[in-house]
């Protein structure tokens, strides 16, 4: 991609999980695919997350806040956990993981493309159906695990959000995916014996704690769907909804703001948009920080990756360049 | 070329048969289609995986509902809607529309009963 390419500025938007479309987010989408990009879409907000673009398509979309392709496929019945290792580290070696899966035999090809489809689907609902605060484009190939191939038109995502989102809106429960708590109703057995297998172990851990996203990890099924069953199973007298969990703590508007001057790109989107708002620095560090052992003393002390966390580029100052004291030692 | 569109494809292939469509049965979401666009698939979808939903439901514990089908007939189509696979609420469903002139409609659904397993495994 070019530099007149470049298609991003930072926006701030927010929303709350009742928004009918795609909003700001969407059209950001949009234009990305128009423009062809080739990298990841980085949404900040909550729960935020990452999407892929190939070429102007989307290939996967990861959020902390929807169960992955990788836990679908980790259901029983699907791959077993041995047989996913082997196939893991053989494309380790040289190769993409959804072609070593089909090579295999462990999944087919068109079952592999659906299951990945609905994943991403579930995870762009979950990304617009909650905050979302800015986004920005790191053009670069995506790095991720199982990309969707060919990848998902930006028009049919949206459209597909955009329905789930009318869909949220128009639940008899009102059921709000990551707040309400759903909570089993004591029934008689023999109400319990007509129940199908995915019902009960849905009451099995309706344990007055767990949201529909909970549910939807423990369960390794869509968010949306265990949605849908929530609300069917509420109708039904199966479950009472709440309480609901508080909201998640948004991040304070106050404190240093650093823009992304260390990057050309975010130079040139600031220069070109006049923005006088800038980019908080929030994104998560490459690497985790690893515990090294500092000498004989067996003393240990914090490396954190280049690109942490200012609070973690500030333990790394701390530890790897201490102070000398005023003491004279 | 996409897997699902080559699987559904051969489905298309069979003589009479004018759209066909791979459906989320958790979700109502239409994941692949082939054939005449005409009809909105993203709006029919979820009334469809409700119906399978229903029909997988409705027998009670321990029955198989492995090669259950939903159809509805009008006076010039037969609309076919098969279960794949369902296990723990997912799930998903083929869905046909026959054209009731063009074909035999037992051959039709033989050729797709046929077609069925090999759907998703290739």
């Amino acid at each position: 991609m070019t530099e007149s390419q470049e298609p991003v500025f930072p926006f701030r938007a927010t929303g709350g999980p009742r928004r009918m479309t795609a909003g700001p987010l969407g059209e950001m989408l949009t234009e990305y695919a128009a423009r062809g990009l080739s990298g990841t879409v980085r949404v900040i907000g909550d729960p935020g997350g990452l999407v892929h673009f190939s070429q102007g398509g989307v290939v996967a979309v990861e959020t902390p806040g929807a169960p992955g392709p990788e836990l679908l496929l980790s259901r029983p019945g699907q791959i077993s956990g041995s047989s996913w290792a082997l196939a893991y580290a053989a494309a380790a070696a040289g190769g993409q993981l959804t072609a070593e899966l089909v090579r295999r035999k462990l999944i087919g090809a068109a079952r592999l493309e659906a299951l990945l489809r609905i994943a991403l689907a579930d995870a762009m609902f979950v990304l617009t159906a909650g905050q979302v605060d800015s986004c920005e484009a790191e053009v670069a190939e995506p790095v991720c695990l199982l990309p969707l191939d060919p990848p998902a038109d930006v028009s049919w995502l949206l459209a597909e959000t955009s329905r789930r989102l009318a869909v949220l809106t128009t639940l008899p429960s009102q059921l709000v995916p990551d707040r309400d708590r759903v909570t089993a109703k004591a029934r008689p057995l023999d109400q319990r014996a007509r129940l199908d297998d995915a019902q009960r172990d849905v009451l099995a851990l309706a344990n007055g704690r767990r949201t529909a996203r909970d549910l939807a990890f423990a369960l390794g099924r869509g968010v949306f769907a265990v949605t849908g069953e929530l609300d069917r199973m509420h109708a039904a007298g199966l479950l009472a909804i709440g309480p609901r969990r508080g909201a998640a703590p948004v991040p304070p508007l106050t404190g240093p703001l650093v823009t992304r001057a260390e990057t050309a790109a975010a130079g040139h989107r600031a220069g070109t948009a006049g923005q006088a708002e800038a980019v908080r620095e929030i994104s998560p560090p490459r690497e985790l920080p690893r515990r090294r052992a500092a000498g004989r003393g067996g003393a240990h002390h914090a490396e954190a990756a280049p690109s942490g966390s200012a609070l973690l580029r500030v333990l790394r100052l701390g530890f790897s360049n201490p102070q000398p004291s005023d003491g004279g030692h | 070329m996409s897997a699902i569109s080559e699987s559904i494809g051969r489905v298309l292939r069979t003589p009479g048969i004018r759209a066909v469509a791979l459906v989320d049965m958790g979700t109502g979401m239409v994941v692949g289609s082939a054939g005449d666009q005409t009809m909105d698939l993203m709006a029919a979808g979820p009334g469809l995986a409700e119906e399978a939903r229903l029909a997988v439901r409705s027998p009670g514990p321990g029955v198989s509902v492995d090669a259950a089908t939903v159809t509805t007939m009008t006076a010039r189509s037969l609309y076919l809607t098969k279960i794949l696979e369902y296990s723990g609420g997912e799930g998903l469903l083929l869905y046909a529309d026959i054209d009731l002139a063009q074909t035999n409609v037992a051959l039709a659904t033989l050729q797709i009963d046929r077609l069925s397993p090999e759907l998703l495994a290739s």
